[in-house]
């Protein structure tokens, strides 16, 4: 046996115990595509003549990555069975690949992720991706940094993969991005906050503890964040405790970092080298499309490693046709920089092709020019038509003269012209009743989700007067704006936040049109934010106001809560001190009480503050044995205020203030606080905070406790 | 074939390499060639075969899976074409049949003054048992037979290659001579070990270019300087400025083609174009296994391998990104006009004499594999 290979094997062998799995969620969960998409998941969309599926398992190949889950709702038998005829099934590829079908009802990747859990697919750290990622970069690298990183700690549970690319990259969407601030040091992410095309963002806000625990951090608007995350096993049981989790960023990494009870964290991989995107609306089509020939996803390029196994053959200028040599191209027709011809096309003369895609069995008639376009395979275009900057699904037929303006999506099998017009950004699909009865009995076990959406679209048809050509058998979508005002603002999916996902469009008008320019960023004064805790990026200089101030104020049922929470703390405090608990078992009883009773953390903190307080027995007299017992109480105690889940040392200072005004321990308040500084619960720069801060003056306390 | 459970196993192994070729995580040409020779070591002690003809064709299969994977790796053809060729001597040899002269060849017509090593090995054989080809009561025997003397026949390619370094430095002191000033490009293995070689006799100087956007001349200069060679690392653009004073250029080569030209990290065609203005003798150093039978006659394009343009532009520069096609090209082709020398383990070479050392180590059926 040859040492080399032995070695190999021996490497694959080690892995075993941990075997690297994938998931991937084969489904958009949105209708971007649409009406590319009505008949067609969007994982099976080719992008440069390859499925996208086929591009994502590539991606994993590279990583070494051992066994795949397909999570697929929308078509899932034609997910199946591409599946089982590609190069990945066959013995040799090294890969197990499992279609799982989840049910109908799945209608985020949240509910998959919950699918996953109850299936228990997944036995240890796993790689989530979504179905339309194309990528080279090395992700075993990040399992392995992740690996590590869990070593030490436990609660690192998701690593995601952020690329740098600049706010202005093409690649970039600017729909759907996000803030990120990391820690400099661990490039632990601390906040996450999605940031859409519209309505646009002027200000970031950051939690004040953030600021306060770490000394060194990042606000980064650069990152292109990649969808792919390192996840532990944790991941999926979190989204089944967290039923209202959808989005995988939205929600679930925002609600780990901004919550206090759940004491995880998400890291960041900053990815310096290699290439990773999704696919995630037109736009993004397009320059992926576009990244690929120009040989950023290098060595996943046409004419090296086609993931659909297609042999291409590199011309100057990047310009790949195929190595076959059954392109048919006549000798004066002019392909330009950046385009892709497929096997079996056919192109005539005078042909212009400025960077575009031509997929396989394709005809283009004589004069023709295509800019900017993809054009699925078996498709024919007639003599001299235009299109420009579109995607043209398979088997359409484009008759003579058809002119195709920007944005525009044709769907499959559709049939136009002659002598037609597209307006810029019409979405054509083919009428129903053209297709064949078996398939459209396959389309109705689909499901009616689909069905009724293109039922609705027909229905409209009478209201449009679009002309399509003599023996047309298309139906014209409807433009997005329809249904704007239905739309709720804050949603990604947003008519007009839509529009910067969309092929061709700048959307300028809405870029340039922003209510709250950005220059006035610093004197920050609307209060859209005001129920956060939190700081405002400008306005670092005020950030000294505790939390104390910005509870909103209770109303009688959430007083009698309160007295209830309040007197369950005191209790199981009591139990606590009288059975001598250990401080981590209180504080977890604590975490428990104040998730069951939904209080802010302040609360806790005064109960705890107090509890502690009224625990310090009086001592007749004061001096030295007062001393000594307020110093036993406080070494025993003291560190659990500051695990009940977050560290504010002058909020514990105003509590002590608070409860001590009040109490007949009012004394006592100096030497306590000595006793907290001696314990190191309390810095003496928070003493200083506090001591600036208004409610240090407030409460009318003796002026000699406040000197302490 | 496809049932038996040995050579599933077969094609298991050269799966995986097709797709680590693929994927390019075997590069470099030793690598591949190294990486090819185990998978066809295995692939020949797994075969079932009851005459040459089988062996041959699950040989050349196994090859074109291998480099229809990866053309641009030419040492995996060269490899394949080796073992071929070793095979189909050593089959010579042990059927006791004189080496057929099929048809007349320009290869044979060149060597027909020298010896043939063939006759040297051929009494070695007088003591084996006979070879009998398609013996129809037991199959196997011919491959019982023969099977040892090919798997020495690979190990001795194998330890060719094991050796290729060392047997190229034997060279270096005919080659560098004291107080001479070097100019080298890149990282090679070979180069280096040549150099290094040339240093326990010699000393010399040596100036390396950085290679942009590979740097692998950074790498090189700290591994030459480590080895006390006076080395000077120079940026790309100042070779053409340096080369008056420069006694030699020593380069590596990625592959090295019939015609006498080659294909080299990219910078090599400057530094050569550069040689040539000065006349300095250009010399390139690498291992027989690149020699590759490909005529670059109308410089294909494609021929050249182009990575991604991140090493050039930053994927960061995202205005730029859309404006601005960035080539990154790992090799130039050199012309054979301006190389004077190359140097292989089997000794100096003129560019125009290449193509005999390929007919002597491939045979010509193999060319297209």
């Amino acid at each position: 046996m040859a040492p080399k290979i032995g070695t190999g094997k021996e490497k694959l062998i080690g892995d075993e115990d941990e075997l690297l799995q994938a998931v991937i969620l084969a489904d958009s969960f949105n209708k971007r595509f649409r009406p590319l998409t009505t008949r067609k998941p969007r994982c099976l969309l080719p992008i440069c003549n390859a499925p996208l599926l086929d591009w994502t398992f590539e991606s994993l190949a590279l990583a070494g990555v051992q066994e795949i889950f397909v999570v697929c709702r929308s078509h899932p038998e034609q997910i199946k069975a591409k599946i089982s005829e590609s190069r990945w099934s066959k013995p040799g590829s090294g890969i197990k690949i499992v279609p799982i079908l989840t049910a109908k009802e799945t209608f985020s990747p949240g509910d998959a992720m919950r699918d996953i859990y109850t299936r228990g697919l997944v036995t240890g750290d796993f790689v989530l991706v979504m179905g339309d990622l194309v990528s080279n970069i090395r992700i075993d690298e990040v399992v392995r940094v992740h690996k590590e990183r869990r070593k030490t700690n436990k609660d690192a549970i998701m690593t995601m993969v952020v690329k740098e690319s600049g706010a202005k990259h093409r690649t970039r969407s600017r729909a759907d991005s996000a803030i990120f601030v990391l820690d400099s040091g661990t490039s632990e992410c601390l906040h996450y906050q999605p940031v859409m095309g519209y309505p646009p963002a002027s200000v970031a806000a950051i939690p004040r503890e953030i600021l306060a625990t770490h000394p060194d951090i990042e606000i980064r608007n650069d990152f292109m964040d990649c969808s792919i995350d390192i996840c532990s096993v944790e991941v999926p049981s979190l989204f089944q405790d967290n039923f209202d989790y959808l989005d995988i960023r939205r929600d679930f990494v925002h609600g780990v970092l901004t919550s206090d009870l759940l004491m995880k964290n998400i890291y960041c991989y900053v990815a310096k080298e290699g290439y990773a995107a999704r696919v995630q609306d037109t736009k993004s089509y397009e320059s992926i499309s576009k990244d690929i020939l120009s040989r950023w996803t290098f060595p996943l390029v046409p004419d090296n490693n086609h993931p659909a196994g297609h042999l291409y053959e590199h011309r100057r200028g990047n310009k790949y046709i195929d190595k076959e040599g059954t392109v048919n191209l006549a000798r004066t027709s002019r392909i330009g920089n950046k385009s892709l011809i497929g096997s079996s096309t056919e192109i005539s003369d005078n042909v212009e092709i400025v960077s575009s895609v031509i997929g396989r069995d394709c005809f283009i008639g004589a004069g023709t020019i295509i800019d900017n376009s993809y054009i699925f395979s078996g498709t024919s275009i007639g003599s001299d038509c235009v299109i420009r900057r579109s995607i043209i699904g398979s088997d359409v037929n484009i008759k003579d003269n058809t002119m195709i303006e920007k944005g525009s999506l044709v769907g499959d099998g559709v049939v136009i012209g002659p002598d037609t017009h597209l307006e810029a950004f019409s979405r054509l699909s083919r009428k129903r009743s053209s297709v064949p009865p078996r398939e459209a009995g396959e389309d109705d076990s689909e499901g009616e989700y689909a069905d009724s959406e293109e039922e609705e679209v027909e229905a409209a048809q009478d209201s449009i007067t679009v002309h399509l050509g003599s023996d047309s058998n298309a139906i014209v979508w409807p433009s997005g704006e329809m249904d704007a005002d239905e739309d709720d603002e804050d949603d990604v999916e947003n008519a007009k936040n839509q529009r910067f996902m969309r092929l061709g469009d700048s959307a300028s008008d809405l870029a340039f049109s922003d209510p709250g320019s950005e220059s006035d960023e610093g004197e920050y004064s609307s209060d859209e934010d005001s129920e956060f805790d939190r700081v405002r990026l400008g306005n670092l200089a005020n950030s000294s106001t505790t939390s104390i101030s910005l509870d909103v104020p209770v109303d009688a049922a959430d007083a009698t809560a309160e007295s209830e929470f309040q007197n369950e703390v005191r209790l199981s405090l009591d139990r606590a001190f009288v059975e001598e608990h250990s401080v981590d078992n209180a504080a977890v009883e604590l975490k428990t009480l104040r998730m069951a009773s939904n209080v802010p953390l302040s609360r806790v903190r005064e109960a705890v503050v107090s509890a502690i307080v009224e625990r310090i027995k009086i001592i007749e007299g004061g001096g030295i044995p007062q001393r000594q017992e307020i110093a036993h109480i406080i070494s025993r105690w003291g560190p659990l205020i500051n695990r009940i889940g977050g560290v504010d040392a002058v909020e514990t200072i105003s509590a002590l203030q608070t409860h001590c005004a009040s109490s007949d321990r009012l004394l006592l308040f100096g030497q306590i606080l000595a006793a907290l500084y001696q314990e190191d619960i309390v810095e003496e720069q928070d003493i200083r905070k506090w001591h600036r801060s208004t409610e240090s003056q407030g409460s009318g306390l003796p002026a000699g406790a406040e000197r302490t | 074939m496809a049932s038996d459970p040995q050579s599933a196993a077969n094609q298991r192994i050269v799966e995986d390499l097709v797709s680590r070729l693929r994927r390019r995580q075997v590069v470099g040409s030793r690598a591949t060639a190294l990486e090819t020779l185990l998978v066809l070591r295995q692939v020949v002690s797994k075969a079932r075969f009851s005459n040459i003809d089988q062996l041959i064709s699950i040989i050349r299969s196994v090859g074109r899976r291998l480099v229809d994977a990866q053309p641009k790796e030419h040492s995996v053809g060269n490899t394949v074409r080796k073992v071929l060729h070793h095979i189909r001597e050593e089959y010579n040899t042990a059927s006791e049949r004189p080496a057929v002269e099929t048809s007349f060849s320009i290869a044979r017509f060149v060597l027909q003054g020298q010896p043939r090593r063939q006759q040297t090995a051929a009494p070695k054989s007088e003591a084996r048992a006979p070879l009998k080809e398609n013996d129809p009561d037991d199959p196997d025997s011919f491959a019982r037979v023969l099977k040892p003397v090919l798997m020495e026949a690979i190990q001795d390619v194998f330890d060719e290659l094991e050796t290729v370094y060392d047997n190229i430095s034997k060279y270096a002191k005919d080659h560098i001579h004291s107080d001479e000033i070097i100019l080298s490009l890149g990282m090679s293995k070979t180069v280096e070990s040549f150099l290094k070689a040339a240093a326990h006799n010699r000393n010399y100087t040596v100036i390396v270019a950085e290679t942009a956007p590979s740097y692998g001349g950074r790498e090189m200069a700290k591994s030459l300087s480590s080895a006390g060679i006076s080395t000077c690392l120079v940026p790309d653009s100042s070779i053409y400025a340096l080369m008056s004073r420069v006694n030699k250029v020593i380069l590596g080569a990625h592959a090295i083609l019939a015609n006498g030209g080659m294909f080299a990290t990219s910078g090599s065609l400057l530094a050569a174009t550069a040689a040539r203005e000065y006349s300095t003798p250009v010399v390139v150093c690498a291992g027989q296994f690149k020699l590759t039978p490909l005529w670059n006659l109308y410089h294909e394009y494609g021929a050249l391998d182009f990575g991604d343009p991140s090493a050039v532009l930053g994927f960061d520069e995202g205005d730029l990104v859309d404006k601005v096609d960035v080539v990154n090209p790992y090799y130039d082709y050199v012309r054979p006009e301006l190389l004077d020398v190359f140097i292989t383990n089997y000794g100096d070479h003129p560019p125009s004499s290449i193509y005999r050392l390929l007919k002597e180590s491939y045979d010509d059926e193999d060319n297209e594999l």
